[in-house]
């Protein structure tokens, strides 16, 4: 499977790939709409650790034997055996919170959309739950500092 | 009277049973699998029962798998009361279900499960409102008493009032769930403070604090004597101090036990569960089990004893599986810690591995409270080895990964513990980079460039 990498050396902490998530995951696909209009629902799935010397963009791994996906109680967080997409379902999550107390990255959060916590994650920009679509993060990076890339191995194929 | 022979039997339908039979469907695609299970559903997620009550899950959305599930995967699934299995046979290799059908197997898994455990009270038994909170039915039950405890108390003009007799994470999320029916809800628990097994002292007293505010009052130090009522219906409680505290209904939460009977009738080595091998084999051959009856080694502190949560019966599920159908890459299972994950209204607990370390035994702590949230770390040997965050759950899993991998803390700065949520930026760079690249190609540098050579 194709996976996102965070190159740590070429970020700049300009966040444009919280943005471009958080627009690409609303209601009207439109960053300014996302952040103005809509509230506090739509959410970016993509993290950038910085305000230091250094700094990183998190999402999710998308593991080989995903924790979370293990963990999961309401079988809402799922490894697509076909595409090794891990992914949750929005209805079924309940936001117990056994996900994000497991994942060792980090990488999952539970957030408050339309009055319900659940489990945020990345779904790699896909149209459907398990699938991978193109990530708006890296279309977005202006440095290069996130590459998606065909990886090797860890997706069940 | 019906015969059948399979390969394999599986021996309970929730998180340890379903996760074998798909593994062994992974690794064994020819071999007949058979599921059996007591009640009378697909597999769904157990801990959600109180989910369902406070109306943040529906009965369609239960389901742990999809509905095809079974059928996708080519297992059989027999449940209901029926489907019990009342007896095994490990010599002979044949179960005895309720129907008084045999099964034939190859190979078995014991994922049964844990059932309640209520030490005897005067007046409990046989009441048609008390319940216990472990299953579907349970919650059926305990929704329907608490419905009609509102309806009858606003009929009456009184206060609606439970009583949830424990304070383990099951009593306390049936409290939850039923104070949205109840004016207030009486939680009673024996030990000095509530959530015993997962809290401290400290931890417990805040979060009985917050619980408060929602009509939910805890009375540790305090359990039920009796119960009382002139039908089949308890109208109130008699508590070990001698206090009487009239009820509409009762959940019954002390405690539970491993479900291992059939097991240990057979013959099996039981200890605070079932006794298994790294392949989760009991002391009888071709006897596996997984899940919350299993006496699992406690990897931080050496203990022995069941760990009945969720993400610990999928994983036995998984390994048992892999070890009955042979699977070459089946890795033996050496222990686990606990972690849990729950939440009350607004508030989160996570909590994991030892918090409330022995005196003398070279534990250190690192604890914070302000207004409403509670940290605690426990180290030992410069590594993290257990955690509290209530109403602070940033990054749990980064802290969860820290015991997990016993890693030495010195790296790290003392902010990224009590002040600031620890980041992967505190990891050294070369740690963080094998953290985070799993998988990455290999033609590719750490600037993302192709090599040219």
């Amino acid at each position: 499977m194709k996976r996102i990498y965070a190159l740590e050396r070429w970020c700049i902490d300009c966040r444009r790939c919280e943005v471009a998530c958080r627009a690409f995951h609303s209601k009207s696909c439109d960053a300014v709409r996302a952040y103005r209009v809509e509230g506090d629902d739509p959410k970016n799935r993509i993290w950038v650790e910085g305000a230091r010397t250094v700094s990183l963009a998190l999402n999710c791994r998308h593991c080989a034997d995903p924790a979370c996906v293990q963990g999961c109680i309401s079988g809402a967080m799922q490894k697509s055996q076909a595409t090794g997409v891990v992914t949750v379902d929005p209805q079924r999550c309940v936001g117990c919170r056994t996900c994000a107390s497991l994942c060792p990255f980090g990488a999952v959060r539970i957030e408050e959309v339309t009055g319900r916590e659940i489990a945020i994650k990345c779904d790699l920009c896909g149209e459907r739950l398990g699938e991978a679509g193109e990530p708006h993060c890296v279309a977005v990076c202006p440095n290069r500092a996130l590459v998606y890339v065909e990886s090797e191995g860890g997706s069940h194929e | 009277m019906s015969e059948r022979i399979v390969d394999y039997l599986v021996i309970g339908n929730s998180a340890a049973g379903v996760t074998a039979a798909e593994q062994i469907r992974a690794n064994d695609a020819q071999g007949s699998v058979l599921i059996v299970g007591r009640e009378p559903y697909a597999v769904y997620g157990r801990p959600l029962i109180s989910y369902l009550i406070a109306g943040k899950t529906t009965r369609e959305r239960l389901g742990w798998k999809d509905s095809g599930f079974y059928d996708r995967i080519g297992i059989e699934c027999l449940v209901g009361p029926d489907a019990e299995v009342v007896s095994l046979d490990p010599e002979a290799h044949t179960a005895t279900l309720a129907d008084g059908s045999v099964v034939t197997y190859g190979k078995c898994l014991l994922a049964t499960g844990s059932i309640p455990f209520t030490p005897p009270i005067k007046g409990l038994d046989g009441r048609e409102n008390v319940h216990t909170f472990f299953t579907l039915d349970d919650a059926e039950g305990v929704w329907e008493d608490a419905r009609r405890a509102r309806q009858e108390a606003d009929a009456e003009g009184r206060s609606a009032r439970a009583v949830v007799i424990g304070s383990g994470m099951i009593g306390l999320k049936a409290a939850e769930a039923i104070a949205g029916y109840v004016d207030e809800v009486c939680v009673f628990e024996l030990a000095d403070r509530i959530l015993p097994a997962a809290l401290d002292a400290q931890g417990s007293e805040l979060l009985q604090r917050l619980l408060d505010r929602h009509g939910i009052m805890c009375r540790p130090g305090l359990s039920v004597q009796e119960a009382c009522g002139d039908g089949r219906r308890a109208t109130s409680v008699i508590l070990t101090n001698g206090e009487r505290t009239p009820c509409d209904f009762i959940v019954a939460a002390v405690g539970a036990r491993p479900n291992s009977k059939l097991a240990v009738d057979a013959g099996a080595q039981q200890g605070r569960g079932l006794v298994c091998g790294p392949d989760l084999q009991t002391s009888l051959p071709d006897v596996y089990a997984a899940g919350d009856l299993v006496q699992v080694t406690d990897v931080l502190t050496g203990d022995e004893r069941p760990l009945a949560l969720w993400p610990n019966a999928v994983e036995q599920g998984a390994c048992a599986g892999r070890y009955m159908a042979g699977a070459p890459d089946a890795e033996p299972f050496d222990g686990a810690f606990a972690v849990n994950a729950v939440d009350f209204f607004e508030t989160s607990l996570l909590t994991a591995g030892v918090i409330n370390p022995p005196e003398g035994a070279g534990y250190e702590t690192l604890a914070r409270q302000e207004r409403d949230s509670y940290v605690k770390f426990v180290m030992k040997d410069g590594r993290l080895c257990g955690y509290i965050l209530l109403n602070r759950p940033d990054n749990a899993g980064v802290y969860t990964a820290l015991i997990k991998d016993k890693t030495e803390l010195s790296a790290f700065p003392e902010e990224a513990f009590l002040d600031m949520p620890l980041e992967n930026l505190d990891f050294s760079r070369d740690d963080r980079w094998k953290r985070l690249h799993a998988f990455y190609p290999s033609c590719l540098d750490d600037r993302g460039w192709k090599e040219t050579r």
